[in-house]
């Protein structure tokens, strides 16, 4: 994904250049790498933005605002990768708009009990999407310890940075970070098939 | 595959892919990419791994909604206008299409710019290729020496820009490590009115570095088209800056260039 992507809206475009290169050089003010930049990530971003929105025209508008204000966003390559970042960046503000949206829905017409489904509070939600989970997912899952399990669904579907899982956990920050990385090894080394 | 990568380096790789390395593994990994031509795939499965395990699926969305992000990018100024209140719910997509975005001499700018982007860096590739076959020597690199910006400063800083191949090589000694969370930033300084986008210390955000412990760095980044217009450039800088947000620019110049 960060060297391989090609796109071809518009005819032949070399994508050698790294992720971060194209980000600096969006910043660097050339704005031509937004191009390759969505054409690297609009499939995940839209992708993400629509599961959680549930809403074509509104998962439009999301991407369209994330790619537009990519050059402003808080993103150094010292943070690790873009993917990731875009990955969280856009689930975090997907359900941020279905909490306008519930409360604006709740506000105006009194909601009936179970109407709200997509995002009731913080944990049902994920809980429900975790449950949507394939198979091989869950296989994969499972295999890992719980410590790691943990970690890992508190950075993605808690949105909790490393030291706020520290701090939660009440465990050492190195000790998140290498359950972390180690669970993601495993899952990487347990989904080969799916994976490559 | 995974099971020839060593273990450290496996670890680094998931560092990067979730996004939580400190600024030391950062520089370990950067090498490491440079160095290990196995390393890159191993990013990929490692990120792919990450995406599929939170079941994340890329779904493309419908086609005109490139252009709706890209139509307006050739007008930098404008979009950066735009840009400058915080993000805001924006209005329908349709309502845009209709009254606003929808142009077909932008679409054509947009195109010619995404060319353009693309034969610059097909031009940097192919004359990295002529390079390797004979000895450089034609374009006259400009060089610019920076110095403490202020007194008993030992810290120096070297960059030889190749304006043909907007390539340039830094080279410091005796800048300090910097703690973690921190990076340095270097930034080209221009002209008022030069034709690029600057903030508001009228600066570029070139590229940003760490240093070794004996304070050295020593790479190589892309720079602007702004260096093919020498007289453009008035100062190169280097500042030290929070490694989440090199742009925002707080830090003040530790070497500048003397004008």
């Amino acid at each position: 994904m960060q060297s391989e992507q090609s796109g071809n809206a518009e005819g032949d475009r070399p994508n050698q250049l790294t992720d971060s290169e194209l980000f600096l050089a969006l910043r660097a003010g050339q704005t031509s790498a937004l191009g390759a930049l969505y054409d690297r990530h609009a499939g995940l971003v839209y992708g993400l933005a629509l599961k959680v929105l549930n809403n074509p025209q509104e998962a439009e508008d999301l991407t369209q605002d994330i790619f537009l204000n990519l050059i402003k966003a808080s993103y150094a390559p010292q943070r690790g990768s873009l993917r990731t970042f875009l990955a969280v960046l856009t689930r975090s503000r997907a359900i941020d708009r279905v909490r306008s949206r519930n409360r604006a829905v709740d506000f105006l017409e009194r909601a009936r009990p179970g109407m709200n489904q997509e995002v009731a509070a913080n944990s049902p939600f994920d809980q429900a999407a975790q449950a949507e989970q394939s198979q091989e997912v869950q296989a994969a899952l499972a295999q890992l310890s719980n410590e790691q399990q943990q970690v890992l669904r508190m950075a993605y579907y808690d949105g909790l940075t490393q030291v706020e899982i520290a701090d939660r956990l009440a465990v050492p920050l190195g000790t998140v970070k290498a359950r972390a990385r180690r669970g993601l090894i495993k899952l990487r080394q347990t989904l080969t098939d799916y994976v490559g | 595959m995974a099971g020839s990568i060593l273990p450290e380096h496996l670890e680094l790789i998931a560092g990067y892919v979730l996004g939580n390395l400190d600024a030391e593994e950062y520089q370990a990994f950067e090498q490491l990419l440079a160095t290990d031509p196995t390393i890159a795939a191993e990013v990929d499965q490692m990120q792919k791994a990450w995406e599929f395990s939170n079941g994340i699926e890329e779904i493309a969305p419908p086609t005109h909604l490139r252009n709706a992000i890209l139509q307006p990018v050739p007008d930098q100024v404008a979009v950066n206008q735009a840009m400058s209140a915080t993000p805001a719910p924006t209005p329908p997509l349709t309502e845009r299409v209709k009254t606003q975005w929808f142009s077909w001499s932008r679409a054509i700018a947009a195109t010619a710019a995404a060319i353009a982007l693309a034969m610059s860096i097909e031009n940097y590739r192919l004359r990295n290729a002529l390079q390797a076959a004979r000895p450089d020597g034609q374009a006259a690199a400009l060089t610019y020496q920076l110095q403490g910006a202020k007194p008993g400063t030992a810290a120096t800083a070297l960059v030889i820009v190749n304006p043909e191949k907007l390539e340039a090589q830094l080279t410091t000694t005796n800048l300090p490590p910097l703690p973690p969370g921190k990076v340095y930033a270097l930034w080209t300084v221009v002209k008022q009115d030069a034709p690029v986008t600057v903030d508001i210390k009228g600066a570029v955000l070139t590229a940003t570095f760490t240093v070794d412990t004996s304070g050295k760095a020593s790479q190589t980044f892309l720079v602007p088209p702004i260096y093919r217009s020498e007289e453009i450039v008035t100062n190169v800088a280097i500042t030290v800056e929070d490694a989440a947000a090199p742009q925002k620019h707080i830090g003040s110049p530790i070497v500048i260039t003397k004008s």
